[in-house]
């Protein structure tokens, strides 16, 4: 009785409660803080976008050389790229070694690259006339050739092993680099110097139709016009084409096969196998398909001819896909990321080879009690390595890590998905072969 | 009804209660005012009689006469009372900061085996902090020294969610990171598979869910599960919270709302302290530890 009044007396009048605690020994004045300065911390822009790269920093592809340190070959975990502070960045894309950036301008440069340049497909870049850089450490504005550049956007960029297809919002596709098989559209030239080209090749519109995406592969493009159709261009030795041949073809021709009446919205592919998928969320795959990313009856092992793939639609309706050098992923509507192929699945160290798409579980993706509505938006293929984004913008990666890709810190290679400490939210990643960009909104 | 009998409530009294702690009160005073309380209601009760005092007197050759009679090296008036302070053993399975206040278990007597599995099982608690933008002070609390102001009128919910979101994910990797298995391992995947996962190392916080609940700038509350948490921590996230959307902010208060399965309305508030409604707590809070398996050592490393 005695102590409990004791306390009651001291704690039932709560708006006079002193705040006792450790003694002082210089009591606060409260009338001091009166006198502070208020500070304002700078608020980012509207269209303002943190870029982080990690990876292979040799080959220059990741435009901070000089800033990390000149004996570190590789970046394990991600590093802001001050590129992006000066200029507004609207997309990236990734080849074997080299990095662009799209940015907002009102000029014809709107396009940066860095990185391997042996093929022109940064663009041509000389200090000594005729002395062309075939490596670029920092990002180097590319000038291309826009008719009318106040107007005219880029919206997407996509690139190949040593091309690069850049798509405007007005003036169609611009292509640079490498033609040795045909992947810029244009007539294969022998002995064509690409390091000294200062070439670039503009696609102005399909049969009449605008174009809406691009994708490249490793030696070959593809064209998705506004009506679903897809053209393609390239390499085609194992089918990549999707064109019915094997040969190389120098000029953008209509994908057939199982996809001639389908409305295709989105092209996936790193490599030599082809995903699309159409408006209905069903998928169609060709080209190399010697890790069984397409079981066929008669184990074919190159495929020309656009084919549906009745395993993966039965997963529900699809909303992403990716398509890495053995492997495959598709993320359906209720963000469920399947995985079939052969490689890294993200299933553990003990699976590795599964002609059947296998469920990535959700918990490895951060859905749990705590966290119930988190589900995977995106999902990308890197060569050897792939990455998931969530809607809540977190990137997982897992796979191969060569070079540090993928970005954990380490150089160990990573067995199931795990999330990338990243300085914003995650809107988009592009993966290459040993380097990986991602763009981010800043969380303020 | 309680008995009158004060050794059969004795008897009864094992096991473990579920109190609230009001900020401001150490946990060490909570057990003292425990104690205390509880050895002054039990002598109100009726105590044991004193025993008796069997005497055999008189001469040795003649007759002995055998007399019973109370026994004064007995008496509550000689010893003290029947119930003192140090017989009784109490002691605590989450420890708060002086200015938490919330969910507190104490083990009574036998109760203190069940405090201490509970501890060493490292369940989840659940806390709601509140915060204030717009100052620091120089320890992340309220009652500190204001150092520091800022603007905070351009933060928005939308801001504090996309940051807290990314921050849960970051420390859900952490937990994969501390969970003590080899990360390329087959069995750090078979855990990984299983959700989240306790830390091989109870020294390192690690944060499973933070939300904001409420955001009425300046003022915000936020709702965090976690585990090897203490007070210093909580108080320096919010700072941290504050630093990350561009502005400051300093905790204005921290409830714990849930340890394991005690909740807040588990919870004995002090002015209802009596033998009566402490062993009632005491049987509620028995039926919860049998239901939830947190009166036996965990073998798993699994969080829920």
């Amino acid at each position: 009785m005695h102590y409990s009044q004791k306390v009651t007396k001291k704690l039932v009048p709560t708006g006079l409660r002193f705040l006792s605690g450790p003694k002082r020994k210089y009591p606060i004045n409260p009338d001091l803080s009166k006198d502070l300065p208020v500070f304002q911390y700078v608020q980012s822009k509207n269209k303002y976008k943190r870029l982080f790269s990690w990876g292979n920093a040799k080959t220059g592809a990741l435009g901070l050389k000089g800033i990390i340190d000149k004996q570190a070959e590789y970046l394990r975990s991600p590093k802001r790229v001050s590129f992006a502070e000066k200029f507004e960045v609207r997309t990236v894309a990734i080849g074997f070694g080299f990095t662009t950036f799209a940015i907002n301008s009102d000029t014809d440069v709107k396009l940066y690259g860095t990185g391997v340049n042996t093929d022109s497909q940064i663009g041509y870049h000389a200090i000594r006339a005729g002395h062309p850089m075939e490596i670029i450490y920092y990002p180097q504005p590319i000038s291309l050739p826009f008719k009318n550049p106040t107007t005219s956007k880029i919206i997407k960029l996509s690139a190949g092993r040593a091309h690069l297809m850049v798509l405007t919002s007005d003036e169609g596709v611009f292509l640079l680099g490498n033609n040795a098989y045909g992947q810029c559209g244009r007539k294969i030239i022998s002995d064509e110097n690409y390091l000294k080209s200062n070439l670039v090749h503009h696609i102005e519109d399909i049969e009449g139709k605008r174009i809406i995406d691009i994708q490249c592969g490793q030696d070959h493009s593809m064209l998705l016009a506004e009506d679903g159709s897809v053209y393609s261009s390239g390499w085609g030795a194992d089918g990549q084409t999707g064109l019915g041949h094997f040969r190389n073809t120098e000029e953008f021709s209509r994908v057939r096969g199982d996809i001639s009446d389908e409305k295709i919205v989105q092209l996936a592919c790193r490599s030599d196998f082809i995903l699309a998928l159409n408006d209905k969320g069903e998928t169609f795959g060709w080209g190399n398909n010697e890790y069984g990313q397409l079981s066929l009856p008669n184990e074919e092992q190159q495929l020309a001819n656009p084919t549906s793939m009745d395993v993966i639609n039965k997963l529900g309706k699809i909303k992403s896909v990716a398509s890495g050098g053995s492997f495959c992923l598709a993320a359906n509507e209720y963000g469920e990321v399947y995985t079939w192929g052969y490689g890294l699945l993200g299933l553990g160290p003990n699976v590795e080879l599964s002609k059947k798409p296998i469920l990535i579980p959700c918990t490895l993706f951060g859905k749990n009690d705590f966290q119930p509505n988190n589900t995977v938006v995106k999902v990308v293929c890197g060569l050897n390595y792939a990455a998931a984004v969530t809607n809540l913008g977190d990137l997982f990666t897992w796979g191969r890590n060569k070079w540090g890709c993928l970005g954990l810190g380490n150089e160990k290679d990573q067995y199931f998905p795990l999330k990338v400490s990243l300085g914003g939210s995650v809107e988009d990643v592009f993966c290459g072969i040993d380097h990986t960009v991602a763009l981010c909104k800043p969380f303020i | 009804m309680l008995v009158q009998e004060a050794p059969i409530v004795w008897n009864s009294l094992k096991g473990l209660i579920c109190v609230y702690k009001p900020a401001e009160v150490s946990v060490h005073k909570m057990r003292k005012i425990l104690i205390s309380k509880i050895c002054q209601e039990m002598n109100s009760l009726e105590g044991r009689p004193p025993s008796d005092y069997v005497a055999i007197e008189g001469d040795p050759s003649q007759k002995l006469t055998v007399s019973v009679r109370p026994n004064f090296a007995d008496h509550p008036l000689v010893v003290g009372p029947r119930y003192q302070n140090q017989d009784l053993h109490v002691s605590w399975s989450n420890f708060l900061g002086f200015y938490t206040n919330g969910v507190l278990l104490f083990g009574i007597r036998d109760g203190t085996r069940q405090a201490k599995f509970i501890r060493e099982n490292r369940p989840t608690r659940a806390y709601r902090i509140k915060g204030k933008l717009g100052e620091v002070t120089d320890n992340c609390f309220k009652t500190g020294k204001v150092v520091m102001k800022s603007t905070w009128r351009h933060v928005k919910q939308e801001h504090m969610d996309r940051f807290l979101s990314a921050m849960q994910a970051s420390h859900q990797k952490k937990m994969f990171e501390m969970c003590g298995v080899d990360i390329q391992s087959q069995t750090a995947y078979e855990l990984a598979i299983q959700g989240p996962i306790r830390p091989a190392n109870s020294k390192i916080p690690i944060i499973y869910g933070i939300k904001c609940i409420e955001f009425q700038p300046p003022e915000f509350t936020v709702e965090i599960q976690c585990i090897n948490e203490y007070e210093d921590y909580l108080t320096h996230i919010i700072h941290e919270i504050g630093q990350k959307l561009h502005s400051t902010a300093h905790c204005t208060g921290i409830q714990c709302i849930r340890h394991s399965r005690f909740t807040l309305e588990h919870a004995l508030l002090m002015k209802h302290w009596t033998l009566t409604n402490l062993l009632k707590n005491m049987d509620v809070c028995s039926k919860i530890l049998v239901e939830s398996g947190e009166n036996l050592p965990r073998k798993s490393s699994r969080l829920v």
